[in-house]
Formats: structure tokens, C-alpha cells, sequence
């Protein structure tokens, strides 16, 4: 074998592809040491005599980057050897790695899921969802043409999203510092992050408090400072934790009714007579329920003279203390 | 190959960053595109390219790199038979893939958890759609995600929206080719009576909007479907089709009659007004608040902005917005009577 500094370069995909090849190859699964001598990228680099460590690095990342595809890359012991780094054997079992063959896709659901793939524009879902249309366009199966063109998107614009969703993914007890609505200073909060939802709009983290022993709500837009890991991970939530966390946003939703009174014909009457539970009270004024009094204030004061809040006091005086302000610091 | 020789000289730093995600990317890529060939004895890089939605050199490049690779092997040398193998004349003169020899792979890839869950997440938002309408269906596609998943869909959701009668309106008349017709008020407070041909729909968050050809205007314009009262169909066949008028990719064009209007707004603000901020705009931090520029079609649009931020936005010129943004506060605040409730 040619010295190292001689050896062709391998790109990355070709060692990374190599990589997957020789996992799902080998049913017993191959030792740290015979895939550094042997698969293609690794072996164009292997001191049979010297230290390794380089290599024995790289190995380590491209583990994580091809799990992080999806690829079930497993360590198993060798048997009477627990315990034995040395010995442990790599690979990827096939049931695990392929996609079961009686999931078949239809022209029109796969026309729904390019449609659900776009919708991730920004951010780390974008990368996500492109990589599963690939795996989707594997199958084979044509897209029936939508009739109506579209265009949808959903933002991810909080700095938090990222990070909270890497951390979700790994199950990672997180650091970050948060502004709770009515508070001025902030607060550094530690949590287990459960889910990832999005409300009326907004992203919110639905999260287990271990200091307060109890799971609540964040939303992402106001956690202050940048999210950090700990070292600490915590086991799986259940399956149903992001229908959870979004009936609880719901309830919360349900559980505030304001009454609005709108000129009728105005931007106002004809929006937020649109908005989702929207209704008409006797006297005429629309019931209309919200998450957050200050978000709704904010809301509610942009229409100006358009709304007039009648209940509840504490959104009426929000929204009126909000006009103030606004009148105030253009006056 | 040059461009490989390329990128391990200049810029090391920053090739090396950028490399994680784009080699995971070219494996998912390889991953994808064997089990696809795997499927057709013979098909074209045209094809090929087709399907993938990628440049035909993408789909050359990650051939030539299958028909090299595959597993060391019994001798661990990487002999011919462990190989993958192409009709690689076939390739080279005819553009045509046939694979040889195969190994290894047998099928396409499970999605990720984080795959499944975006394409899940992405499925919940769409729901107001009226291709959605079917929530069985919904249902059925959400678990064979979940299925062919390799672990868990990690949690993520969007809320569903419920089907929204007028996006099946639009979808009807654009299906019947007819002309909409609906009564819109825009941001000025005018309520007109609109004629449309539908091209297409678009949305950001939980705001929905159609862009069409407005007959009153003689222009493309852009509705917020939520501004939209008592649509209906009318008989009369649409004159612009989507293939006829090419759409921006941005939703608000910028007109040479946009009014410039300087604002100071809160540092954590600023993302929230990005769509306004016209691109090259003098911005200036200072003392903790930002000084930027913001593009408004007429500043009615911007008292409704400004009046949403209150003490985090706020209009510094021209004179005329500011009063303009003071009147509609003033006129919202007096609504509420002198005798202000204790606060």
C-alpha cells in the first residue's frame, strides 16, 4: 500500500457510502479495527503499524452522520467479551434499514407529501423533508399534477428551533433562558424538551420542569438566550405527546373568551369574524378565544379604533394601555 | 476529478464545515438512487434526472461512483465480484443505466425520525387544504410514515387548520376554469367587488393567500384569503392561466410607488418585520434599538404594523406617518373612554 500522504483522496460520500455498503453486508457485523483496514476511505489512511487515532475519530463522526440519516447503525458485544471497546462489532441490519415492502405510496399521496415536504422552507426541517422526498422518489411512483398551484410555508424564524429540535431528537436536558409574559427579567429554565408545536401561528415547547417536577408550555419566541445541552438525557415521552401538548393549548385557548365589539364592514369585523371558534353573541359582539393576553393585545390593538374589547378587564385594559403607548410615542 | 482537488486546497476551513451536510446529503442521494435503479432493468439519465428532480450530470456523477463501489469481500480487496457493475458502454455512449452486479442493497431507505415527523408536521398544516379534505386518508398516510420510519417521528406538530370553504371555492374554479368573483377589502378600508382568475395559493403560518389575476385592476395582485367575503363562481372563462403569468417567488413585490418610512424597532423585533425591510436597507443599531427602513404600499397598511408593536416599533419619518400611526392609537385609545379603568 502507498504511503499516506500518496494515497488518493477519497471524497466523503464515497467513504460514508462504502461505510453503509459493508454494515449491511455482514450479518455477524465487523470490528472498529477491520472496517479502518478494509472499507474504502478508511483503509487508504490505516497505519498497520501505528497509531490510528485520526482515523478512529473520523469513524466516530461518520457514525453519527450516517445515523443521523436514519440508518440503524448497530453495536453489538462480541459474546464473553462485555465491556471490551476493542471488540465490539458494527452493522446495519437489513429489517431495520429497509423500508418495509408493503409501504406503498399512491400517485396522489405522493403528490400530498411533496406538497407537506415544501412546507419546510427555512431551517433544519427543510433539509429533512428533502431528504425524504429522495427516499421517496426511490419508489418509483409519479406525482399527479395538483389542480390548483401552491405555495405553502411554514417559518421557523426563532433562533430556538434548531437546537430544541436536535435536543428532542436526542433527548437532551436543555439550558435557556426565558422572559415569561409580565415578567421583566429573565429566568435561566432547565428542561426535558417533549415536543415541538405549532399554535395558532406560533411554536411553542411543551416540556417536563424537573425543578418544578411539572411539564410546561414555552413559547419559542421568547426564550431569550441560546439554548444549550446538557449532559444529561431523559428516557422517551409516549407517542401521543405532541397531540398532548397541543390539546393542552387548545384548552387554554378554549378556556379564554373575549368579547369584541367590531365596526361592522371593517378590517376588523371581517378577520377576526374569521378567526377559528369565531362567534356572535346576542348583542351582536364577536366571542373570540385567545392563548395569551398579551399576544391578543397586540392583536387586537392593531386594528385600533376598529375593536373595542368588552370583557375580559384584563385584555381590555391591555389593548387600551397598548393604544396609549402607541399614541404616545408618536405624538 | 478537478473539482474534489478543488475543494481540499483554498478555504479548508469552511469546506470543512460545509461538508458534513452535503456529503450526508450525496448518501442519501446514493441510497435513493440504487434502489430506483434497482427497479428498472434499463432507464435513461434523463429519466433518471427526472425523477430525482436533479441535474442529469448529478445522476452521471453518483453512477460512476456506484459502479466503483461496493464491499471489501471475502479478500477484503475489493474483488470485481463484489463490486457493483454497469453496462458501462451502454452508459458512455448511449446514456443509458443497466446495472450488472448488485450488492449489498435490496431496498429503498426507512425516513428518518426527523423525515417522518417533517413530512408528518408538514401533512397537520396543510389540512385546510381541500386535496385534505379525506382525514381517513390523512390518517392512513400519517401511520405508513410512522411505519417506514427507522425510529420514533420525533415530536414535532402543526396545528390543524379546518378546510376552509373558500380555498375550496378556488380550487373549484381554477378545476372549471371560471373566473372568481368575491367581495375584498383591502388594508385601506375599501370594500370592492373583485373578479379573478386564480393561480395560486400560498401561505405563511396561519395566514393564507391567493395571488390572481385581478380583472378590476387589469394586474396581478395578492389577496389574504381571511379579507375574502362571499365568494362565488361565475360562468365567465379565466383569460390568465398560472403558465400564462409568471409568479414572483416573493409574495409582496416592492412597486416604485412604495413609500420609504424610517422606523426604530427593538433588536428582537427586527425578524418579525423582515418582509418590510427592502434589501440593502441602512440599518443602524444604536443604544439598543434599531434604526431601519421599512417599505409600505401606503402608510393605512403601516398604522395597523406599527399599532401590533407597541413600545417595540415605532415610526421616526416622515411626519405624516407618524401622525397617521398617533390618530389610528389615539382614535383606538379613546374608544375606550377618558375615565380609564385602574390599572
Amino acid at each position: 500500500m502507498p504511503p499516506a500522504s500518496t494515497a488518493p483522496r477519497i471524497p466523503v460520500e464515497e467513504r460514508l457510502f462504502s461505510l453503509v455498503l459493508a454494515l449491511l453486508a455482514t450479518d455477524a457485523g465487523l470490528t472498529k479495527n477491520e472496517i479502518l483496514s478494509t472499507v474504502q476511505g478508511y483503509r487508504q489512511k490505516y497505519s498497520h503499524s501505528g497509531d490510528n487515532a485520526n482515523l478512529e475519530r473520523q469513524f466516530e463522526r461518520d457514525k453519527d452522520d450516517i445515523r443521523d440519516l436514519g440508518v440503524p447503525l448497530e453495536t453489538i458485544e462480541s459474546p464473553g467479551q462485555a465491556g471490551n471497546n476493542q471488540s465490539l462489532r458494527y452493522r446495519i441490519p437489513r429489517g431495520s434499514y429497509e423500508l418495509p415492502s408493503d409501504i406503498v405510496f399512491s400517485p396522489e399521496e405522493t403528490t400530498l407529501l411533496n406538497l407537506a415536504a415544501m412546507v419546510w422552507r427555512e431551517g433544519s426541517l427543510s433539509g429533512e423533508s428533502r431528504r425524504a422526498i429522495l427516499k421517496l422518489r426511490s419508489l418509483g411512483v409519479t406525482t399527479t399534477e395538483p389542480v390548483l398551484g401552491y405555495a405553502p410555508r411554514v417559518r421557523v424564524r426563532e433562533p430556538a428551533f434548531d437546537p430544541l429540535s436536535t435536543a428532542l431528537e436526542k433527548r437532551t436536558i436543555v439550558k435557556f433562558a426565558y422572559l415569561k409574559p409580565g415578567e421583566r427579567e429573565a429566568r435561566v429554565r432547565t428542561v426535558a424538551p417533549l415536543a415541538l408545536v405549532q399554535h395558532q401561528g406560533r411554536w411553542h415547547l411543551y416540556a417536563d420542569e424537573p425543578e418544578s417536577g411539572a411539564t410546561k408550555t414555552f413559547l419559542l419566541r421568547r426564550i431569550v438566550s441560546q439554548v444549550s445541552a446538557t449532559s444529561q438525557t431523559f428516557p422517551a415521552p409516549p407517542a401521543d405527546t405532541t397531540e398532548k401538548a397541543l390539546a393542552e393549548l387548545d384548552e387554554v385557548w378554549n378556556a379564554h373568551t373575549a368579547v369584541v365589539e367590531v365596526q361592522p364592514g371593517s378590517d376588523a369585523d371581517t378577520r377576526l369574524g374569521k378567526r377559528r371558534g369565531a362567534s356572535v353573541s346576542d348583542s351582536g359582539a364577536l366571542e373570540l378565544h385567545y392563548s395569551d393576553v398579551n399576544i391578543f393585545a397586540d392583536e387586537l390593538a392593531s386594528y385600533g379604533p376598529e375593536a373595542l374589547v368588552v370583557t375580559p378587564q384584563e385584555l381590555r385594559d391591555a389593548v387600551k394601555a397598548r393604544l396609549e403607548r402607541t399614541a404616545a410615542d408618536h405624538g | 476529478m478537478p473539482s474534489r482537488l478543488a475543494s481540499n486546497g483554498r478555504r479548508r476551513t469552511m469546506a470543512e464545515r460545509a461538508q458534513p451536510r452535503h456529503a450526508q446529503d450525496k448518501l442519501a442521494f446514493l441510497l435513493s438512487l440504487v434502489p430506483y435503479l434497482m427497479d428498472h432493468d434499463r432507464v435513461s439519465v434523463g429519466d433518471a434526472a427526472k425523477q430525482f428532480g436533479v441535474p442529469e450530470e448529478q445522476i452521471r456523477e453518483a453512477v460512476r461512483l456506484i459502479g466503483v463501489s461496493g464491499i471489501p469481500g471475502e479478500t477484503a480487496m475489493y474483488q470485481h465480484g463484489d463490486l457493483f457493475d454497469i453496462a458501462w458502454d451502454d452508459f458512455e455512449d448511449n446514456d443509458q443505466i443497466v446495472l450488472t452486479n448488485l450488492v449489498a442493497i435490496d431496498d429503498s431507505p426507512r425516513f428518518s425520525a426527523r423525515e417522518a415527523a417533517a413530512l408528518i408536521a408538514g401533512l397537520q398544516y396543510l389540512s385546510a387544504l381541500p386535496e385534505n379534505a379525506d382525514r381517513d386518508a390523512i390518517a392512513t398516510l400519517t401511520a405508513k410514515l410512522s411505519r417506514g420510519a427507522s425510529a420514533e417521528p420525533s415530536q414535532v406538530a402543526v396545528e390543524a387548520s379546518e378546510s376552509d370553504e373558500t380555498l375550496a371555492l378556488i380550487r373549484e374554479s381554477v378545476a372549471s376554469g371560471v373566473q372568481l368573483e368575491f367581495d375584498y377589502l383591502n388594508s385601506q378600508g375599501e370594500r370592492e367587488r373583485r373578479r379573478v382568475d386564480p393561480l395560486r395559493v400560498e401561505s405563511v403560518d396561519a395566514d393564507w393567500y391567493l395571488r390572481g389575476w385581478c380583472h378590476l385592476r387589469e394586474a396581478l395582485r395578492t389577496f389574504r384569503i381571511d379579507r375574502i367575503s362571499n365568494p362565488s363562481i361565475t360562468s365567465e372563462p379565466i383569460t390568465h392561466g398560472a403558465k400564462d403569468v409568471p409568479l414572483p417567488d416573493t409574495l409582496f413585490e416592492g412597486s416604485a410607488d412604495d413609500l420609504l418610512v424610517t422606523i426604530d424597532v427593538a433588536p428582537g423585533a427586527v425578524p418579525l418585520l423582515a418582509d418590510y425591510i427592502p434589501d440593502g436597507a441602512n440599518t443602524v443599531e444604536k443604544d439598543g434599538t434599531v434604526r431601519t427602513t421599512v417599505r409600505v404600499s401606503h402608510y393605512h397598511g403601516l398604522k395597523r404594523l406599527i399599532a401590533s408593536m407597541p413600545g417595540v416599533a415605532t415610526v421616526v419619518a416622515p411626519p405624516e406617518a407618524r401622525a397617521i400611526v398617533a390618530e389610528w392609537a389615539a382614535a383606538g385609545a379613546a374608544r375606550y373612554g377618558a375615565s380609564s379603568p385602574s390599572r
